[in-house]
């Protein structure tokens, strides 16, 4: 379907010109609306893995879904839809994503009146699979372990997988509407709570985005503290997955093992910083407490012996037949798959595509030093897992190079208050590109757009999962490991 | 090499934290406490102005100005304890987890400088209350009605060789059907309510609900949002609240002993 756009409208089909590409992959699409109520669309476009590039434009009526150049635009689109009520003609799955069937159809939350959204009902329609033997089995929202709601829906025959369909957004919480309003420095507090495990990365993105608006240079120490806290959140992150993965294929020694490694680590940051999560550390101009020089010394042997015994640990696990037995070869997600999904962070890492924001585009700290990034090519379980242990060991030599030259003086600035201004700013969390974008209007949030990794990962999983067996799945997500609450938001 | 991976667990350092160190520690959830002989009008003034959520008030009726502290609303943003000059600090330990939603609250009296003591939990004997859980059998099933993750991953953490829940008879159990407690994460959000109804319908009587972290017990920063419910209690019947933004595990393990008590007392057990 054709969709003809007024001369005022051509950002769109610039964006979408631009995304057929072979260079050009996508990062984001949402909405907004200008100082006149109108909608606005805008599309952010990594160029070459090195620029990132915003073609925006007022939207009047149905604009060409991007869909169906880049299948990485699917859940963006239905989202726009959701929030904006703006129609993306010839989407191939037009139905809503954020809302389930208690929310009435017609109300969009960034452009209406929420203060009082009645109770709707309706049933929603699961892809049907047919075929002698297909069974359906309904998983969640609640689920078997202490982890967020989302619901599975397979289709099998026997044990094997035919289809997978992902239900979400359980967790969603209207946070980029409760941005709104909110002046910048209490922002910070709301993007800590996106996404509770990576909550240092989105205070970090979401105080970059702010500090960009406002052309603040934060003080070199604070850059060289951020990188030590994103780095430590990756570390954390990494070992509590590997470890997590080896539970779910009941190898429970290394799971509980590593769950010390990782408390050890929260121990340490409580010591140091006291906090167990690097909770209010990070907030516009800077970070909130600064150690002295007798503490790097000790906090830089904690995180290397930690690292140190994870990696031994990691090997043995690596070596252990059953584990490859069960790793290898498991929910493979091809390179092509996982560039036309769009999807970033370890996950496009293990499938052979080499996205890292740490160098594509670098901020802070990271502006001064090379990081390596790991590459496997086969995307499996087991590709998943190799790449978080080589990342760990990465990541623990950036803190401690990070630590020995750990520049001197202070670590806040102060940021002015009542400017208006937009900009966007990305770091590389524990799951990959993560970027906030803002608008600031006499010092307050008026519009916040968190592009988060899940959100972009998700819809690969159920691609990864066709042939597997079902009791394969844990495993599989494991090695995936997506936040609920960070896509949902 | 099962073995190797085994021996070399084997070989690792006891980290088991005693009964005693563990009994409320909340160092590293940054929440307030309060020195009452340094509070002022001045400082109760600023800590109020400088807090997000609606967790600090000043109550001037009566004829006396009190400062509230509401655990309940405390996201631990830490910004009463910069602002607070030396009259707040962060707490070494919080002992009000697992209780009625009226006791998170807390009450100085600015004027005589001095915590109003209202309604004081029973708090001394927690410690004894965890001990007591020794040998016990508790199934709890957690349900994340919308949370960050970030009250389920201080969950998780309670199973790990630190806390290892197991040694109090504590164990996760995979069906609300097989649960005597529901631990619920979370503002409960539109899309959740109904998921969360269903669970607690499905938990065998007695049952006990405990709302976890501030979104719990109160809506913490989602309070108002066009797609939350509300906080546990709007949705479901709750017995016990834990504060926090996350609550540490230690908190959790307090809070979860703490809503036992009354059916812990020898002379309530028989009729329990």
């Amino acid at each position: 379907m054709n969709v003809t756009l007024p001369n005022s409208e051509t950002g769109i089909s610039q964006a979408l010109d631009l995304l057929r590409a072979p260079n050009a992959r996508l990062v984001s699409i949402f909405g907004s609306t200008g100082d006149h109520h109108e909608r606005y669309v805008h599309y952010l476009i990594d160029v070459n893995s090195r620029e990132y590039r915003m073609f925006s434009s007022v939207v009047t009526g149905p604009i060409p879904s991007a869909t169906p150049i880049s299948p990485a635009a699917a859940w963006y689109e239905r989202e726009l839809h959701d929030q904006y009520g703006i129609e993306c003609v010839g989407h191939p799955d037009p139905r809503p994503l954020l809302f389930h069937e208690n929310w009435p159809e017609n109300v969009h939350p960034m452009i209406d009146d929420v203060t009082h959204v009645p109770w709707a009902e309706g049933q929603y329609q699961f892809l049907k699979v047919q075929g002698a033997g297909v069974c359906e089995v309904p998983v969640g929202p609640i689920h078997a372990g202490i982890i967020e709601p989302g619901h599975f829906r397979f289709s099998v025959v026997g044990d094997t997988v035919l289809h997978l369909e992902l239900r979400h957004f359980y967790t969603h919480k209207g946070t980029e509407k409760l941005f709104e309003g909110t002046p910048v420095i209490d922002g910070v507090m709301i993007a800590e709570s996106v996404s509770g495990d990576n909550c240092f990365s989105h205070a970090v993105a979401y105080c970059q985005a702010i500090e960009s608006a406002f052309g603040i240079s934060v003080p070199p120490r604070a850059q060289a503290l951020r990188l030590i806290g994103l780095e430590l959140e990756r570390m954390i992150a990494h070992i509590a997955d590997v470890g997590a993965m080896c539970g779910d294929v009941g190898f429970n020694v290394p799971a509980a093992y590593t769950a010390r490694i990782k408390e050890t680590l929260l121990r340490a940051s409580t010591r140091f910083f006291g906090t167990r999560f690097w909770r209010g550390m990070a907030v516009p101009g800077g970070v909130t407490r600064d150690f002295s020089s007798a503490d790097t010394g000790e906090f830089g042997r904690m995180v290397a012996a930690a690292a140190g015994d994870f990696a031994e640990m990691a090997r043995l696990i690596l070596h252990t037949s059953s584990v490859q037995n069960r790793f290898e070869s498991t929910g493979i997600l091809t390179a092509e798959i996982a560039r036309q999904t769009g999807v970033v962070g370890p996950v496009a890492r293990a499938s052979g595509i080499r996205l890292d924001v740490r160098c594509d585009h670098p901020s802070g700290r990271y502006r001064d030093i090379n990081v390596d990034v790991p590459l496997y090519k086969y995307g499996d379980v087991l590709a998943r897992a190799r790449i978080r242990i080589d990342e760990t060991a990465i990541s623990m030599r950036l803190i401690h190079e990070t630590l020995k030259q750990l520049p001197a003086g202070s670590v806040l600035v102060s940021v002015p208050l009542s400017e208006n201004a937009e900009a966007w700013s990305a770091v590389e969390s524990p799951r990959g590109e993560l970027l906030y974008w803002v608008r600031i209007r006499d010092g307050k949030i008026a519009r916040c757009h968190i592009k988060s990794p899940s959100f972009q990962n998700w819809p690969a999983l159920p691609v990864a999962m066709p042939g597997n067996i079902i009791a394969d799945f844990p495993l599989i997500n494991k090695s995936f490991n997506l936040s609920y609450s960070g896509s949902d938001r | 090499m099962i073995g190797d991976a085994v021996e070399r667990s084997l070989r690792s350092p006891q980290v088991l934290i005693s009964v005693s160190e563990l009994f409320s520690n909340a160092a590293g959830s940054r929440m307030p406490d309060v020195q009452p002989d340094l509070l002022t009008d001045e400082v109760a003034r600023r800590v109020v102005a400088a807090c997000p959520t609606s967790a600090l008030k000043v109550d001037e009726a009566a004829g006396r100005t009190h400062l509230i502290l509401n655990y309940g609303e405390c996201i631990a943003c830490s910004r009463c304890v910069a602002a607070g000059n030396g009259a707040f600090r962060y707490a070494e330990r919080v002992a009000r987890c697992g209780v009625r939603k009226k006791a998170l609250i807390r009450r100085w009296d600015i004027q005589r400088r001095a915590e109003v003591v209202q309604d004081e939990p029973a708090l001394s004997q927690a410690a004894e209350q965890i001990r007591s859980l020794v040998g016990r059998a508790l199934n709890i099933r957690q349900v994340d009605a919308g949370s960050c993750n970030g009250c389920a991953g201080e969950i998780l953490a309670l199973t790990n060789p630190y806390y290892d829940l197991e040694r109090f008879g504590i164990h996760f159990v995979a069906s609300p059907k097989h649960a005597d407690m529901l631990l619920v994460t979370g503002p409960v959000t539109r899309n959740m309510a109904a998921a969360l109804k269903l669970a607690y319908d499905a938990v065998p009587s007695p049952k006990l609900v405990v709302a976890v972290g501030a979104c719990g017990c109160s809506g913490g920063i989602f309070a108002g949002s066009h797609a939350v419910v509300g906080p546990v209690d709007a949705v479901i019947p709750v017995d016990g609240y834990i504060p926090g933004c996350p609550p540490t595990p230690s908190m959790l393990l307090t809070g979860i002993a703490h809503v036992l008590r009354p059916l812990l007392l020898p002379s309530r057990r028989r009729t329990a």
